[in-house]
């Protein structure tokens, strides 16, 4: 929209307000609660315009006086409550919303001091500003969460710009330290997307640059200079960000010694966070430019098993540093480590294939995707490399970004872990091609020819590989579907096996009736979920591929929000002997409060990166849908049914409380 | 708060309605509401003069009422609701010692009485009928139909069923065929029959003081029971001159001194003006509103100009502006109804809070999400509203309003 264009669709607003605002102020005080409600709406509808902001900030005294908040919980606001305004902000229905969100204003601009009001000490109403933001730092992070996207109001982007306005307005004091510890939950599950995150660690490197900061807690000083360093100075060559230019400088004056000392310290820094610092991609174009091709491994933190699999393969990996890894483009760098920490290179197949993409033209529709949702930094096909790469080491680092594309994302994990060969094939049919062909129960289906899936747009906001490859596989997805609509039941039961591969189980579970939506033979359904997978109860088999499953999400009051599709990983006991499930969630953050206590746990109980986990009962209370191999269990183990009881109970008082 | 001028007449407003009390906070006029108890605490809280009254209980306790008010030493008394219009007529036929306005305010009240008497007093009206049953309904269907020469198997000319009593389009339904007169319930009679005037639809709001039009707005209805905008566009505008010898034919039939008039009426293609019905109340369609926004005089407070026998003229011709010259646009509304059967949230059409014209919107969240079946034109779930400069645009816009969904 071209500035001409926003102000022309502001001004009408603009005369709205002015015109209600009119009314308001001029209103006696038995009339103002007739005239509130259409002020609320006029301000929703400036809070929804792009300038809109802007324009409300220096009306907000004047609403204030005019009684916007009289009759309401918000007239005195040294008795609002900041833990409550998360809440608000999220649940309520859009007056509401609007009400927070001008009072958030107004202790804004006391915190300015441009209003100063009695009762209300602008340290007070910093503190409070501050603390509002500690406690949503989800919508500040632009972390989705499931519950957040099915439920999306009409408000949310308004009210995350006015959270994000009210960050760089009020600073980051005092918020620090909850920042810091959510920067670092989200990066131990190793998130191929680390944009956001990034943005984060800058803000808390300003807030720390800041004048008047001071850290009591040392922990997190130590923490956010972790993250900081990690990004901005990894190395003792860099640590006080000097530049690219300056640290070339640096690298081409140095001595062996401190560039062995460099690598590792690079490396240390990488497999610390997750995150990859420019410098690092620098150091190592450097060291393969002047021939010094040795310190590769070492910067990239290898193992034996890394390093085995580097030196077998020396040259393609190389080549993928070359094309993949380069400032502004660093991440690869932990995807190429962590691949051949995999072992991957070893499948015969998979060498090969990666040459082939190494090689390959994109075409260009491909590559108007790729730059619309990378910029041109990059050249589309680097970022496809580079995209693979981390897809190939980080499987479980995939989200689906702000899209309904849950199934894609999981079929884009689950090949990247268990049949990456699959994966590049594909890949190379839409690169090539602009096309997946996947057959249904023989019949093809050509993405090409068929109408749009469940986004409607290329996900923007994904990786490079889910950017090029799931719109195909969500038509793809969408059209199975559809063959399968008459048939009376859950379409998952062909779909999952047709459009993922052989391995998924062919045996089907559901816990629903698809007809009526109520659940069905529930208690053998649990049964059968602990002889397919409990270790206790299968003869301890391991789950040999990862397992499509279905589970009803539900939100932290434990009330039912959708169906979403996951995927098993693993079941065992962890380092407490608690019998726990490992899934991946293609959601963007596994961390979710699903209600009732039933907290998904992404470290610190055995899991490894990316893992999400659930003890075995838990995640059974919310598990809809399972497959199984068939293979009879060599010495079943009966369930107790205190046992089923217990899983019965926590679905019955969550989302299948309808359902019965 | 404006202080009172004990000079100026004191008000007795019978019916409660927020706007109408904030109106006479700011206006300096002593006043006091009369209104059912359950007004009564937020009166209080607020500091409302208040006295509590029932007026769904019988007419005989009406004098009782008036000696209550006319000891507070109030003057007059104005209706705001179609049910308290006799009220007022019997309160101000004490207060103003002129037994004439109850009567006066009977034929207000019944849309067959009032039809009658526009007749008698040479005022153009359709063809009408009372109805006690379905048969009559049936009969005057059909002698309409035979009147237009119509041959059987010939679509019918529809012809209009109205409650004697109620406000506006409540209970007003459109009938077509037997098959709409068997949906007729039977409590719904008696009622009005009237045949169907092909023509342009408008309502007027008179201000009356001294038997003289004080201010005379022109409303035009886009889609009866939908829409209204003021001031009109240019081409009903251009009737203004007959339209207003039209309401002083009224206030000589139906010898009316002062207050407000909301008539409704037709203009056939021929420009021949047809007399619809005629309220002594503030329009539902919320009007006084549209007026404030497109004129900025406050319509409540003519309203006691209007009726305050201490008003003077100097007060009245300093009070009201020009009709359309002072009008800084125009402003509409659109009653919603929900359009589906079954509905969960409210959610404006992007296309309508887009618009450069919207400017908000009374509409409730669904509080059931059945909707019942609309038999009858009748009540909208709430009102958008639009102000803009240009007539057409808004009538255009108004219009449009209809294909849209507001409660999905």
């Amino acid at each position: 929209m071209t500035a001409h264009l926003q102000e022309e669709t502001l001004n009408p607003i603009l005369r709205s307000f002015d015109h209600v605002l009119s009314q308001l102020s001029s209103a006696s005080p038995a009339g103002k609660a007739t005239y509130q409600g259409r002020m609320l709406d006029t301000i929703k509808r400036l809070l929804k315009h792009p300038d809109g902001l802007a324009a409300l900030e220096p009306r907000i005294a004047e609403l204030e006086q005019a009684g916007i908040f009289d009759g309401t919980d918000w007239a005195v606001p040294s008795s609002l409550v900041p833990g409550m305004v998360g809440n608000t902000l999220r649940m309520a229905e859009p007056r509401t919303v609007v009400l927070e969100c001008i009072s958030l204003l107004r202790f804004l601009s006391v915190a300015q001091g441009a209003q100063s009001r009695p009762g209300l000490p602008t340290d007070h109403a910093r503190h409070f500003l501050a603390q509002v933001l500690a406690m949503n730092l989800d919508r500040i992070l632009g972390a989705h969460h499931e519950a957040a996207r099915v439920k999306a109001g009409e408000l949310d982007h308004a009210v995350d710009a006015l959270l994000k306005h009210i960050l760089a307005s009020v600073g980051t004091e005092g918020i620090l330290g909850q920042l810091v510890d959510e920067v670092w939950r989200v990066l131990r599950q190793r998130p191929i997307q680390v944009d956001h995150v990034k943005s984060m660690i800058l803000q808390i490197a300003l807030a720390m640059n800041g004048d008047g900061q001071s850290f009591s807690a040392s922990d997190t000083r130590l923490g956010a200079d972790r993250l900081i360093s990690a990004l901005f100075g990894p190395t003792e060559m860099c640590r006080e960000d000097p530049g690219l230019p300056a640290y070339l400088d640096r690298l081409a004056a140095a001595d062996t010694g401190s560039l062995q000392a460099e690598a590792s310290g690079m490396a240390r820094a990488m497999h610390d966070t997750g995150l990859v610092s420019d410098y690092h991609a620098a150091f190592l174009r450097f060291v393969m430019e002047s021939g010094q091709s040795h310190l590769v491994s070492d910067a990239l933190g290898l193992s034996s098993t890394g390093l085995d699999s580097f030196r077998c393969y020396q040259a393609l990996v190389q080549q993928l540093i070359h094309v993949a890894v380069r400032p502004g483009c660093a991440q690869a760098a932990l995807g190429i480590a962590l691949m051949l920490e995999r072992g991957i290179l070893y499948s015969p197949p998979i060498a090969p294939s990666l040459w082939r993409l190494l090689g390959s033209r994109l075409t260009a529709a491909c590559e108007a995707s790729l730059t619309s949702a990378f910029g041109s930094e990059a050249t589309p096909h680097q970022r496809l490399v580079a995209g693979v790469m981390m897809l190939l080491g980080q499987p479980l680092g995939i989200g689906q970004g702000n899209n309904p594309t849950c199934q894609s994302a999981r079929a884009l994990s689950m090949w990247a872990l268990n049949d990456p060969d699959y994966l590049l094939w594909l890949l190379a049919q839409v690169s090539s091609n602009d096309r997946i062909i996947m057959h249904f129960e023989g019949q093809p289906l050509d993405s090409a020819l068929l109408p749009a899936g469940l986004a409607l747009h290329t996900p923007l906001d994904a990786d490079p590989v889910s950017v090029v490859l799931v719109p195909h596989l969500d038509r793809i997805y969408a059209e199975m579907g559809r063959l399968v609509a008459g048939r009376g039941e859950d379409p998952h039961r062909w779909i999952n096996p047709e459009l993922h591969g052989w391995w998924v189980g062919r045996d089907f579970h559901i816990a629903v009736d698809i007809t009526t939506g109520k659940l069905t033979a529930y208690d053998q359904f649990i049964r059968d979920f602990h002889v397919a997978y409990h270790p206790l109860h299968n003869g301890n088999e391991p789950v040999i591929h990862p397992q499509p499953a279905g589970i009803a999400v539900t939100d932290s009051q434990g009330t039912f929000l959708g169906w979403h599709a996951i995927s098993i990983i693993r079941v065992a006991l962890d380092q407490s002997g608690v019998m726990r499930v490992y899934f991946f969630n293609p959601n963007n953050d596994s961390g979710q409060d699903w209600g009732h206590g039933i907290v998904v746990s992404t470290q610190g109980n055995g899991e490894r990166l990316g893992e999400a986990s659930l003890p075995f009962e838990q995640f059974a209370s919310r598990l809809y849908i399972f497959h199984d191999d068939g293979l009879k269990v060599a010495s079943e183990v009966p369930v107790d049914e205190a046992q089923i009881a217990t899983i019965r109970d926590l679905a019955l008082n969550s989302w299948a409380r309808e359902r019965q | 708060m404006q202080t009172k001028d004990p000079q100026k007449g004191y008000i007795a407003i019978l019916g409660w309605s927020l706007r109408c009390i904030d109106a006479l906070e700011k206006f300096d006029r002593r006043y006091v509401i009369v209104a059912p108890q359950w007004a009564k605490e937020y009166a209080d809280q607020h500091g409302i003069p208040f006295v509590s009254w029932d007026f769904e209980r019988l007419n005989d306790r009406s004098f009782e009422l008036a000696s209550t008010l006319k000891e507070m030493g109030v003057d007059v008394a104005i209706p705001l609701f179609e049910e308290t219009v006799e009220w007022a007529g019997a309160v101000n036929s004490v207060l103003l010692d002129n037994p004439r306005l109850l009567g006066q305010s009977m034929l207000f009240r019944d849309k067959s009485l009032m039809k009658r008497r526009a007749q008698l007093g040479g005022i153009r009206v359709g063809i009408f009928e009372e109805a006690m049953d379905h048969t009559d309904v049936i009969r005057f269907l059909k002698r309409v139909n035979q009147t237009l020469l119509k041959l059987d198997g010939d679509p019918n000319d529809p012809i209009h069923f109205k409650a004697f009593d109620k406000a506006g389009c409540l209970g007003h339904r459109v009938i077509r065929s037997p098959d709409d007169v068997a949906a007729i319930a039977d409590d719904e009679f008696p009622a009005l029959l009237e045949s169907h005037l092909d023509g342009w639809e408008f309502a007027v709001e008179a201000w009356i003081k001294d038997r003289k039009i004080q201010f005379l707005n022109i409303s035009e209805y886009v889609t009866l029971g939908y829409s209204v905008f003021v001031p009109a566009t240019p081409k009903l505008e251009k009737y203004r001159a007959k339209i207003t010898e039209q309401i002083e034919k009224l206030i000589e039939v139906f010898d009316i001194d002062f207050g407000f008039i909301h008539p409704e009426y037709f203009v056939t293609n021929d420009g021949t003006m047809y007399f619809g019905e005629v309220a002594y109340r503030p329009p539902g369609f919320n009007a006084f509103e549209l007026m404030e926004r497109a004129y900025g005089f406050n319509a409540y407070q003519a309203l006691v100009l209007a009726f305050d026998p201490k008003a003077t003229q100097d007060e009245l011709d300093a009070f009201f502006p020009t009709p359309v010259k002072d009008a800084v646009g125009h402003a509409g509304c659109f009653g919603v109804y929900p359009r589906r059967r079954v509905v969960s949230e409210l959610s404006i059409p992007p296309e309508t809070e887009n618009d450069p014209y919207f400017e908000f919107h009374e509409l409730a969240p669904p509080m059931e999400t059945k909707v019942t079946k609309r038999t009858a034109f009748g009540t909208h779930w709430g009102l958008v509203y639009f102000f803009g400069e240009d007539p057409h645009r808004m009538r255009d816009l108004l219009r449009a309003q209809e294909e849209l969904e507001f409660y999905v």
